[in-house]
This record gives C-alpha cells, sequence and structure tokens, in this order.
C-alpha cells in the first residue's frame, strides 16, 4: 500500500494507543474485569513551547477510567480530580486485554461495584450465594 | 497530559502546510518497570510490571480521523475486500517519530525542518505475544 | 458443568430469535397475507445468523472475549455508544414485550386483570435471573419451547396442498391486494428479526458463561447447526399454518388466538394445550435472553464484571443494570403501552445496531492475535463480506420503507 520506508528498529515491543490499549478490557490478577480503558494518562508536555531536542520522550503514567469516557466521545476534559486512574506500574501484561498485578478491589477505579454490591446487592436476599 | 489532547491535533510541517491529523501515538515498552516510584513496589504481587512506555512517534492520516480497525498490522489482511477499503481510507498516512515534533498547542502540532515520513504498519510480533 | 443436552445454548438463542412473541405475530401476519412467498427472506436470514453466531462462539472460546468488547474495542468508543444505544433500545423493548406477552397469556389462563400479571411475569423473571444457574435456565426453557413443534405438526396434520406451498415458497410474487413496498417491508423485517443483534450477544456471552475453550468448537457448531435451523423451521411453520387456514379466508392476525388458530384446527384441544405451553416457554426463554442481554452488553462496554456465573455480589452493576431495565419494562407496560408495536419500531434501531455489531465480529474473527490459528478461512470470509452488504442494503431500505408502509399497514 505504501512506498515509505520502514522506521528504524525499535528497541522494544511497540504499542499503538488506539490499536492495543484504547478501549481494552482491564483485568485484575483474577482475571476478574475491573473497567476499560477510557483513556491515558502520559507525562506532561510543554504546550506552546518549543520542545528541546533530545528531552526524554513522555511516558504513559496511567490508565483512566469514568467521566473522561464522555469527554473523549463529545469533547472537552473532565477536572484533574474527577481522574480515576490505574497507575502504568500496575499493568503486568498487555495482550488482548490489560492485566494488572492488584486485585480489583484494593482499586479505587472499582468503588463504584463495590458501592453497588454493599448497598444494594447486599440487601437483597441470596446476593452473596452462588447461583443453583 | 492526557494523551487524548494529542489526538486529532491538526499536523503542519515547519512550512505551516497541513499534513493531516494525529491518528495514532506509538509508546515502545523498554524495560521491567523502570519507571516504578517508590510505592509501586507495596502489593504488587507477583510479576513485575510491563515496563516504561515511551512515546517513541506518531500516526499522522492526511484523509481519515477514523480508526484503521486493526488494519494497520501487516498481519492483519483478511478479508482481503476489507483490507482493500481500509487502505484507501489510509491512503497517504505515515509515521513520524517523536523527535520530529518542534511544538504542541491546544489545537496544532508543529513539525521540524528535515522531519521523515515512514511506513507506518506495525510489524507482526513474535509468536506467543499477546495471547491470553 | 457441561449440560444435560449439549446443545442448549443454540436451542435457547433460537427460541429468542425465531419464536419469541414478536416473531409469533409476524410470521402468522406474514403467513395470513404473503403465503409462503417470504420463505426465502426467513432462510436468508437463518444462513446469516448461523454464519455470525458460530463466528461469535469461535471468538469467545479462542479468546475469552465477548461481542460488545470487542465492538468497543474495535470500533472506538463513538460508534460503540451508538451501538449500545440502539442495541439497548432494542433490548428493553423487547423485553418489555416479552414480559407482557407472559402477563397476556397469563390472564387468558386465569381471567386476572393483564395489568395485575405485569409485575408478577417481571419479577419471576427476576428470580430467574438472580438465582438460577445457567444450565438449569437454558435447558428447561429450551427442551419446553421446543414443544412449538406443534406447529410442524399441525401444518401436517392440516393435510395442504404440497405443491401450492412450495410454489408460494420457490417462486415469490406479491399477491393481489398487497403492495410490492409492503412485501419488501416484510422482508426486511424477517431477515432483520432473524438477525436481531441480542442474539449474538447471548450466543457468545453464553458460550462464556458455559465456560467454552477450544476443545468445545465442534460442540458450538452443533449448537448452531441445530438451534438456529429448528427456530426457522418453527417460524416457517407459523407462516404456512398462517398461510393454510387464515390466508383463504382472509383472517387478519391482531393477536395470539388468531397465531394458534391453525394448531386448534388441526389437532384440537390437545395440540392447543401444547403449544400454549409452549408460547409460553418461549416468551419466558425470549424474556430471559433479552433481559441478560441487555445486562450483558451495558457490562461489556465499560468492562464490569458480569455473568450468571459469577454470584450476584461480585458483578453487583450487572445485576443492577437488569433490575432496572425490568423496572423500566414495568412501567412502560403499565401505561397500557402496545409492546408489541414498540418492538415494531424498533427497527429503526436495528438499522444502525445490525452493521455495527456484525463488522467487528468479521473483523476480529480475521485477527490472529485474538484467534492464533482459527481465523476465518476464505469461504467464511466471502459469505461474511457478502452478508455485511445485504445487512446494509437492509439497514438503508428499512426506515424508508417503514415509512411508506406505516409499518406493513
Amino acid at each position: 500500500m505504501t512506498d515509505l520506508p520502514p522506521p528504524p528498529q525499535a528497541t522494544g515491543r511497540l504499542l499503538d494507543a488506539q490499536l492495543h490499549l484504547l478501549d481494552r478490557s482491564v483485568v485484575d490478577r483474577n482475571d476478574v474485569p475491573v473497567t476499560t480503558v477510557d483513556a491515558l494518562e502520559i507525562t506532561d508536555i510543554e504546550l506552546d513551547a518549543p520542545i528541546p531536542r533530545g528531552a526524554p520522550a513522555p511516558v504513559i503514567t496511567a490508565l483512566l477510567s469514568g467521566p473522561v469516557l464522555a469527554t473523549r466521545i463529545f469533547g472537552g476534559r473532565p477536572p484533574r480530580s474527577r481522574l480515576e486512574r490505574i497507575r502504568w506500574s500496575d499493568v503486568t501484561d498487555i495482550g488482548i486485554v490489560l492485566k494488572l498485578s492488584v486485585d480489583g478491589d484494593s482499586l479505587a477505579v472499582t468503588w463504584v461495584e463495590r458501592w453497588m454490591r454493599d448497598k444494594i446487592i447486599a440487601r437483597i436476599p441470596g446476593g452473596h450465594h452462588d447461583p443453583e | 497530559m492526557i494523551l487524548n489532547d494529542l489526538l486529532g491535533l491538526d499536523v503542519f510541517d515547519d512550512r505551516g502546510e497541513r499534513l493531516g491529523k494525529v491518528l495514532d501515538a506509538r509508546f515502545v515498552l523498554g524495560g521491567p518497570g523502570r519507571a516504578a516510584p517508590a510505592g509501586a513496589a507495596a502489593g504488587a504481587g507477583a510479576g513485575a510490571g510491563a515496563g516504561e512506555a515511551r512515546l517513541e512517534g506518531l500516526i499522522i492520516s492526511p484523509h481519515s480521523r477514523h480508526s484503521y480497525l486493526g488494519y494497520e498490522r501487516l498481519d492483519m489482511n483478511s478479508p482481503a475486500i476489507i483490507n482493500a477499503i481500509l487502505g484507501w481510507l489510509h491512503r497517504g498516512t505515515f509515521y513520524v517519530q517523536w523527535d520530529m515534533v518542534e511544538r504542541v498547542t491546544a489545537h496544532e502540532l508543529h513539525l521540524r525542518t528535515g522531519y521523515r515520513r515512514f511506513d507506518p504498519r506495525l510489524p507482526p510480533t513474535p509468536e506467543g505475544e499477546g495471547r491470553p | 458443568m457441561k449440560n444435560l443436552s449439549g446443545f442448549a445454548l443454540g436451542i435457547l438463542t433460537a427460541i429468542g430469535a425465531f419464536v419469541d412473541i414478536g416473531d409469533l405475530v409476524t410470521n402468522a401476519v406474514v403467513g395470513s397475507r404473503f403465503g409462503l412467498g417470504l420463505t426465502w427472506a426467513l432462510a436468508l436470514g437463518v444462513a446469516g445468523i448461523l454464519l455470525f453466531a458460530q463466528m461469535s462462539g469461535r471468538v469467545a472460546a479462542v479468546s475469552g472475549r465477548t461481542i460488545f468488547e470487542i465492538v468497543r474495542e474495535r470500533l472506538g468508543p463513538r460508534a460503540g455508544l451508538a451501538n449500545l444505544v440502539g442495541s439497548t433500545f432494542i433490548n428493553v423493548m423487547s423485553l418489555t414485550a416479552q414480559v407482557g406477552g407472559i402477563a397476556l397469556a397469563l390472564q387468558l389462563a386465569s381471567s386476572v386483570d393483564y395489568l395485575l400479571w405485569v409485575p408478577v411475569a417481571a419479577f419471576g423473571l427476576w428470580i430467574v435471573v438472580w438465582r438460577t444457574k445457567f444450565s438449569v435456565l437454558e435447558n428447561v426453557t429450551g427442551l419446553l419451547g421446543l414443544t412449538l413443534i406443534v406447529f410442524a405438526v399441525a401444518v401436517f396434520l392440516l393435510g395442504p396442498d404440497w405443491g401450492s406451498l412450495a410454489r408460494q415458497a420457490a417462486l415469490p410474487a406479491v399477491p393481489s391486494g398487497e403492495q410490492p413496498a409492503t412485501y419488501w417491508y416484510y422482508a426486511i423485517a424477517l431477515f432483520g428479526a432473524s438477525m436481531t443483534p441480542y442474539e449474538v450477544f447471548f450466543y457468545s456471552s453464553g458460550a462464556i458463561e458455559e465456560k467454552w475453550t477450544v476443545k468445545d468448537l465442534t460442540r458450538s457448531r452443533i449448537n448452531v447447526l441445530i438451534g438456529f435451523p429448528l427456530g426457522g423451521l418453527l417460524s416457517l411453520s407459523i407462516a404456512a399454518g398462517a398461510a393454510i387456514v387464515l390466508m383463504p379466508q382472509s383472517i387478519q392476525v391482531t393477536s395470539l388466538s388468531q397465531v394458534v388458530l391453525p394448531v386448534a384446527a388441526a389437532g384440537g384441544k390437545v395440540a392447543l394445550a401444547f403449544v400454549i405451553v409452549g408460547i409460553i416457554a418461549a416468551i419466558f426463554g425470549a424474556a430471559l435472553e433479552t433481559t441478560l442481554s441487555s445486562g450483558y452488553t451495558i457490562a461489556q462496554f465499560f468492562g464490569w464484571s458480569w455473568g450468571k456465573f459469577r454470584r450476584p455480589a461480585n458483578a453487583a452493576r450487572f445485576h443492577v443494570t437488569m433490575i432496572l431495565c425490568l423496572i423500566i419494562g414495568i412501567a412502560v407496560l403499565l401505561t397500557r403501552a402496545d409492546p408489541v408495536l414498540i418492538t415494531e419500531y424498533s427497527v429503526v434501531f436495528a438499522a444502525v445496531a445490525l452493521p455495527l455489531t456484525y463488522l467487528p465480529i468479521l473483523i476480529v474473527a480475521n485477527d490472529r492475535q485474538y484467534m492464533g490459528e482459527h481465523v476465518n478461512g476464505k469461504a467464511t470470509n466471502a459469505l461474511g463480506v457478502g452478508y455485511l452488504v445485504i445487512i446494509m442494503v437492509a439497514a438503508v431500505a428499512a426506515i424508508p420503507l417503514m415509512i411508506i408502509t406505516g409499518a406493513g399497514a
């Protein structure tokens, strides 16, 4: 399709954000779903200022989830305090899904699930039993 | 910074000519757990993190803001007709190294003089990587 | 955890696909007005869902991922959300129609007012979703729903002119008194009903509920090869019965009573008893399928934990979502809205949801990162692309035809 030359050989595995990371499912270390990747947080780039040559490139610092999905679809951005983060250092495997090295319950992003479990499901009989 | 602020930006070369929009961002994984700050080890369980994900370059498309649907991988090419349609939709798409980005603003991204265009397609991943 | 009849998932999926309350009525309407002249549309739909359900089952078994996760991952959040909105509307309105259908059947059996049965039916549905194991759910409703075979038996008992029926099917023509636009509207309606997205959402999630792996690929094939043609046959029998009994006398189909008339005519009270059991089981099965699909699609889009294989406490948002959908269903029915009518208008949403569902399935079934060596062969791809073209044509034509014909009036 293209007659452009291939880029210089990469020093590690290549990941494209839209292709490999965004909108992928995130599971915890027990393979329980946690969330979907709605956005990615990277180290800051100074806007409107020339980037010095040889300056270190930005790195991914966290997976983002939650209200940021609405802004991704419709535009804008949520305030920093409303971002729900999963630290990049907690990501242990990147395949069809992103696997974390921690338990879902220990993460801030699962607070809605835990809230629903404690406030609603726990109030209905049978919620803690296996189906029969 | 949220990565999505980079995606979709209009891209200009050093003479102010519009080249297209940022379609995707390519990261390279390097070294296990190098970026992990002090607190990351706590509760990290088995397995090192995936490693630092550093921004290597951007994929720029003159025509299409839409997803490549996975066909930007060299090992993804069936059904043939869908592959052909997407190839046509993304004609003229190229990859540029992050080094070659001179300046980022809220709406625009400017490249340095002498930037080079590369083939945007991803080489196949080694066997066994990415399988559940 | 393998169930007794290894193809119950295919049968239950097909029940929701071909003999839910909307289909029961539509097939009888089609038979009474067009005879068997739309058999080709039904056959096309059966082949289509067979192809894509098999692909979905294979993708789920090999990669462990379900359809809605794939829709969002491949198409991105905007298109994924568009599909989610359309599919959720279809799911919830279908669910509402089924609950209404169960309430109607209970009213017939008891002469207690329909509106009082609505919350009872919804509650009964919820109890099953809350507590019953997936395998029990599929086996019981699947097997009971099979009593609808009595429709096919009735066709034989009626001793029709087989040559004439065969001619109607093989050489379709628009009968005098009907417009071509209406004929094509029903063709699209039958085709679309056969391939409603919630069928593949349910089938692929069901594959995960049953914990299928690569070893179960043959089981998946058996499920689709038995379930969907059987479902299509049941639909055809309903249309044939209507063609034989209702069409010559120009009897209009306005409710379930006309739908079962051919069975009563053929086999009297005994046959009627069988068919009523079958209809209640089939509608209940379809209600389960649409309720679970409502939960599956929303949970999978947002990445929540889901599944009947988990305790409700471990899939809290999934269960809360389904409870909310049932409550919406009850609310809609309590306004005395006709849910079957609403499902006809959901054709609009199907026009959006169908292409956005089947395109990602076809693409991911070719993705070696998901499928390893189990990617599509060339023949499957050719058929898949062909069906995508048909689906897009149908999607474009559906809304204008619905407006022109007044939804098939």
